[in-house]
């Protein structure tokens, strides 16, 4: 049986699993490193995988869709720069409000738009880049090695592989660039930056700006390449898991890509687990609660204290 | 030609007329000591100089020329450069990140480090303030610290100087090197503004002094033309007495006993090396040391905050080894700690509710586990007024108080609650001599009041005025024990630096300085 649980697929499917929440966690880590919490991760991604099937079914192109659903997250983000960076209002509070609001907004424009609650119609998804041929047993090692290899590396649709690579350019850039320097000094002293004279304001509101169209990606990855449809609600917790993975990650980019690969491998394995529920005798629900009781755990401290950036959460006034 | 002119500037905060029409000059290769009470307005007036803060009137001019400043950034650009108060450094960045953060060499937005740190080093050779460029803030001494935000202002091209409370957290050693460092500065042609409490710093390297007192300008003066009693006067408008006569400790019984006791910092080394002593009623124990020998890891053992791996610790027989801060409290401990706005403050709350926490729990302040505003308010006022803080009213941030008035309200919370036991470590951080005074004063009344007080300082002057009895610390050990006619300056200084020995107590080597020749009775 192990011989069955333990194939590519689930490794592929833990890698497809890991991109939405490590996109929404590199964004996540992004703003928390600014100094601004982003609860709204879930709603953002929401309202992104949602514009993404929308924008889809009405002109016809999922890559038009994706951009829609990147845009939509922008403009949800902004809101929350706006209130808690201008503003200056309590973050959680703004988060929670734009989540709830994402739920309701696109549950309503679900009546509007397509006259009933529930699910869309279903687009045609975005198809995996590469398609290598390859299968399995019976052609010897050397094959057996490249149905793994091309099942977990190369079976992918294109916001897999973006989700790497902007992992590792954002680990790049945040410590390469003058933007990650004063990222990294944002959230932890901002009055140390604005003394010498680079804009607090400016600097948190493009972080939460990429935060946000970094979800709305995540969102698009959930309904333009895994699902092919919009559910309402259907994120289900995953903004809230990819703080986790962020925190997990010590707030770093590739952090936060490795943390999601596991909560992504919790997912597959929770998946393929349900398959062979007949045969170990444990209940499903069982099998569901994996990802979330592995964030418990993660937020719980048990795999060791992170510190997250010193003023995080705190709005900042120009003395 | 005046490098940097102010002209009848003005600030006010709702309130507070913090600046009132100041006017000061600076020439080029001079130092000016700014000297005033706590609360007169000088950091408000450098903030303006620095543009964090825009002034209500009043001009500053610049090479004669008259400027807006408007932000920190266009202050840079003039020359002005500022240690702050209360350093603005970014903790877990480098030294080299720090220094050229908002102004980082590269191209596209890549910085080029390796041109960042040949910078840097450079800049810290020129003018012999030596720190590693790759080491984290975090793990820097203050004094370093410091040397790194100085490199930062140097970095940015500053000609003014400007160091608030530049020696407040530095040890003598520390105070001496950057008067050094300051001097050649100026040697190079910058000029210093210089702002301290500690009127022999001011006499040993100004060239002009500028006193201010309720936000005006209320005398100036060279070090020539006056001494430190004629400043103290200038500044409080009275009379000061530097050094505190107190009469001989009536001691009573033991009120804390501490026995052995090993703790370790928060790098999980040991930082306290079994320290045994105990402090008795009517008596005021000092720790003399050097900053990190253990003094901090051993007060937050004693006080609740950190728990000690071995040892015992008793509060007039009860035993609070364990005991946490509450618990700690409910014991009869209070704690002056030494960082107030790490451990003495929440910087977010008004006054009223920073001077009550910890009497939250207990009447009057709270009765069944509900607060009374009336009675917050009125111990708040009571505790304003018994301790001259400046400020409108209670219900002002403590982070809109001045430096000197934040440590007011800490001492004005922990001794109104009247402990079995005060813990004070560096109580008068920041103070004026005025309020030094004042502080002093409140210690030894809860000595003669029968309270025992555990006194850890830097400042050997308060340790000698001070003590009763005198432990020297070093490396986690107590290396020495004098009574406080035996001890002085010099004496003190060779225990605190290791010149005994670190295992060393005064019973083990025979011919030791036992009582020192000069002495330092009173
Ligand atoms: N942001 C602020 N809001 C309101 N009042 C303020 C603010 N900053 C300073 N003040 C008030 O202005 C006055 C001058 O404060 P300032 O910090 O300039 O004093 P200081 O001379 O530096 O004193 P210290 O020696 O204690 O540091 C004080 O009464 C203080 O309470
Ligand atoms: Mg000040």
């Amino acid at each position: 049986m192990l011989a069955d649980i333990i194939t590519p697929d689930l490794f592929a499917s833990a890698l497809r699993m890991a991109t939405p929440l490590a996109l929404a966690a590199i964004g996540g880590t992004i703003c928390e490193r600014s100094g601004v919490v982003n609860i709204a991760l879930e709603g953002i991604m929401l309202c992104g995988a949602f514009a993404g099937v929308a924008v889809t079914l009405a002109v016809g192109n999922a890559w038009l869709g994706v951009l829609a659903a990147v845009l939509a997250g922008v403009v949800i983000a902004a809101i929350h720069a706006f209130t808690s960076i201008n503003l200056r209002s309590d973050q959680v509070v703004s988060g929670t409000a734009i989540n709830i609001l994402a739920l309701g907004l696109t549950g309503f424009l679900m009546e509007i738009l397509y006259g009933h609650p529930g699910t869309t119609e279903a687009v045609t998804t975005i198809k995996p880049i590469f398609r290598f041929a390859s299968e399995r047993g019976g052609g010897g090692f050397v094959a057996e090695v490249w149905h793994w290899v091309n099942t977990i590396l190369f079976s992918h649709t294109p916001i897999v592989y973006m989700a790497i690579i902007i992992a590792i350019a954002m680990q790049w850039a945040m410590y390469n660039t003058r933007w990650g320097l004063h990222l990294r000094a944002l959230g932890e002293h901002p009055r140390a930056v604005d003394t010498v004279g680079v804009s607090v304001l400016k600097g948190r509101w493009i972080a939460v700006l990429i935060s946000g169209a970094l979800a709305g990606l995540a969102g698009a990855n959930l309904t333009l390449e895994q699902v092919g449809s919009f559910t309402e609600n259907m994120t289900n917790g995953r903004g809230f898991i990819a703080l986790a993975a962020n925190i997990f990650g010590r707030w770093t980019p590739v952090g936060s890509y490795g943390a999601s690969l596991l909560f992504g491998f919790a997912d597959a394995l929770q998946i393929k687990l349900q398959i062979f529920r007949g045969e170990i005798n444990i209940p499903p629900q069982f099998f569901l609660m994996l990802p979330y009781i592995l964030t418990v755990i993660v937020l719980a401290g048990v795999v060791g204290r992170s510190v997250g950036p010193a003023a995080v959460g705190k709005p900042y006034e120009k003395g | 030609m005046p490098l940097l002119e102010l002209r009848e500037i003005t600030k006010v905060f709702p309130g507070v007329l913090a600046n009132d029409r100041v006017s000061m000059r600076l020439e080029r290769g001079e130092i000016v000591a700014l000297l005033g009470e706590n609360g007169a307005g000088k950091s408000t007036l450098m903030n303006v100089v620095y543009g964090l803060l825009t002034a209500d009137g009043g001009e500053v001019l610049v090479d004669d020329a008259p400027v807006k400043i408007k932000s920190p950034r266009h202050a840079i650009d003039l020359g002005i450069g500022m240690v702050h108060q209360h350093f603005m450094l970014v903790e877990p960045l480098t030294v080299t990140e720090n220094i050229v953060l908002g102004r980082e060499p590269g191209r596209l937005g890549v910085i080029d480090f390796a041109t960042a740190r040949e910078r840097v080093r450079e800049i810290s050779e020129r003018y012999g303030l030596r720190v590693d460029p790759d080491a984290k803030i975090i793990d820097l001494s203050v004094g370093m610290q410091q040397r790194v935000e100085i490199l930062k202002a140097l970095y940015q091209g500053a000609r003014v100087l400007i160091l608030d409370e530049p020696t407040a957290v530095l040890t003598p050693q520390e105070v001496t090197e950057l008067f050094t460092v300051v001097r050649s500065l100026v040697d190079e042609g910058l000029s210093a503004v210089f702002i301290t409490h500690k009127l022999e710093e001011v006499v040993a390297i100004a060239d002009r002094i500028l006193v201010m007192r309720d936000g005006k300008v209320v005398g100036e003066t060279t070090p020539a033309a006056t001494d430190e009693i004629g400043l103290a006067r200038m500044m409080v408008g009275r009379d000061v007495v530097l050094r505190i006569e107190k009469g001989a400790s009536k001691r009573g019984a033991t009120v804390l006993e501490v026995e052995d006791i090993h703790v370790d910092d928060d790098r999980g080394l040991e930082a306290v090396k079994g320290i045994s002593f105990s402090v008795s009623g009517g008596e005021i124990l000092a720790i003399a040391g050097v900053d990190g020998n253990g003094q901090r890891e051993l007060v937050e053992s004693i006080v609740g905050l950190r728990r000690p791996k071995g040892g015992r610790i008793e509060l007039k027989g009860n035993d609070i080894t364990h005991a946490n801060a509450r618990a700690s409290i409910e014991a009869g401990v209070s704690h002056i700690p030494e960082d107030r706005h790490r451990r003495g403050l929440v910087l977010e709350f008004d006054i009223a509710e920073n001077i009550i926490l910890g009497d939250h729990r207990t009447p009057p302040v709270a009765r069944n586990g509900i607060m009374h505003p009336k009675a917050i308010t009125e111990v708040a006022r009571k505790r304003i007024a018994d301790y001259d803080i400046r400020t409108p009213s209670e219900r002002v941030d403590a982070e809109n108080l001045s430096g000197g008035n934040q440590q007011k309200v800490v001492v004005a919370r922990e001794i109104g609650r009247n402990p079995e036991l005060l813990v004070a470590a560096q109580p008068t951080r920041g103070l004026d001599v005025g309020a030094i005074e004042f502080v002093h004063r409140q210690i030894i009344r809860e000595r003669d009041a029968g309270k025992a007080v555990l006194l850890v300082s830097l400042e050997l002057e308060e340790v000698l005025s001070l003590a009763d009895r005198i432990l020297v610390i070093y490396e986690g050990r107590i290396v020495k024990e004098f009574a406080v006619a035996d001890a002085d300056a010099e004496t003190l200084g060779y225990y605190m630096t290791g010149g005994g020995g670190s295992k060393i107590d005064k019973d083990a080597i025979p011919g030791t300085p036992e009582t020192p020749a000069t002495g330092g009775d009173e």
